[in-house]
């Protein structure tokens, strides 16, 4: 048996979202089955089955590396107050 | 009433094959040999007893819950029409797949005899079964070609389920004993006698137990059903069972 990730995509512009896996043998016995175990209520218009093996994982220690940098979580606020200031002339 | 006298015979036997088999099916929920294939063949029974309801309702010319309740499991046995590939108990799973595969290769070939038919509501919901049938004759054929001949237990097993279950077969195209089927075919209800359907069914049996390897004859006659009148052994201990909370409180409202 394989694990499939399995990923559902409503009609229009939403994107693809993770639904959840599932085990089947071989690509064709794993669209059946995620047919029945994920979309027999139209969660989704269009269906996409990836091999587990396939994904490629990154280490969990090379993620965020920035978490602890302050000045790289913009917010916005200051653009936003530079922008209005801009707007209304009493930009200094 | 909707269905013209023609039609009802051969209406009741389909819906009660639909219900018969769709009830078999559902003793395997929580059962099946994985979770996927737990959900999908416990959807497929739900699918049957689906295509069993529609049928009912046409026959009573209502949707009521309660009116086909009483139609699909308050009758005595006698007076059922279903076949005895559709009552038959499947407690090992190689026997609940092969007769998944044997009953919806002939289910798919009833419904295509009912598309066109002279009775609109009948073509409307062939139609729409033929949807699902697609898929149900897909997950039979595609789970026994990966498991037959893929271990010598599977091999053995499936063997001896198609041994116990294909001299069921001739039962399933045996008219209705209360229809007149050349009148139904004369009208336009169905386009073919079961005779005729049931020889393409025969035909793609052998095509497909010649394509796995398997060398077994073919029944030309079964248990005598007698137009579907006799019930199965195991037909009462599953009707009690269907009826056992209703027998609690036959008047309670659900």
């Amino acid at each position: 048996m394989k694990t499939y990730e399995v990923f559902l995509k409503k009609a229009g512009k939403d994107e693809f979202r993770h639904a959840g896996a599932l085990d089947a043998p071989d690509p064709d016995l794993a669209l059946l089955l995620a047919r029945e175990c994920y979309s027999r209520r139209g969660e989704g218009d269009e269906l996409w089955l990836v091999d587990r093996t396939d994904i490629v994982v990154a280490a969990v220690e090379d993620l965020a590396p920035n978490h602890d940098k302050p000045h790289r979580h913009n917010d916005g606020a200051r653009v936003a107050a530079r922008r209005r200031a801009t707007r209304e002339g009493t930009r200094s | 009433m909707t269905l013209q006298p023609a039609a009802r015979p051969l209406v009741l036997a389909l819906a009660d094959d639909e219900h018969l088999v769709g009830a078999r099916h559902t003793n395997w929920i929580g059962l099946g040999p994985f979770l996927e294939e737990d959900l999908a063949f416990c959807s497929i029974a739900q699918d049957e007893l689906g295509h069993a309801i529609a049928l009912y309702q046409l026959l009573l010319d209502t949707d009521d819950g309660a009116a086909v309740d009483g139609l699909a499991l308050r009758r005595d046995d006698a007076d059922y029409r279903s076949c005895w590939l559709a009552e038959w108990p499947a407690d090992d799973w190689a026997t609940a797949l092969v007769r998944h595969w044997l009953y919806d290769l002939a289910e798919d070939l009833r419904w295509r005899n009912l598309v066109g038919s002279s009775q609109p509501e009948l073509d409307a919901l062939a139609r729409r079964v033929l949807r699902e049938e697609a898929f149900h004759l897909g997950h039979a054929r595609q789970l026994l070609d990966r498991t037959m001949g893929s271990t010598a237990e599977a091999t053995d097993r499936l063997t001896a389920a198609l041994a116990e279950l294909l001299p069921l077969v001739p039962g399933l195209w045996d008219p209705p004993a209360d229809g007149d089927e050349a009148d139904a075919v004369a009208r336009g209800v169905v386009a073919r006698s079961s005779a005729e359907v049931g020889h393409d069914h025969r035909l793609a049996v052998e095509a497909q137990l010649s394509d796995w390897g398997v060398r077994l004859p073919l029944s030309s006659s079964g248990p005598a059903q007698h137009g579907r009148t006799v019930r199965s052994p195991g037909f009462a201990v599953l009707h009690a069972a269907l009826n056992e909370v209703i027998d609690l409180d036959p008047a309670a409202r659900w």
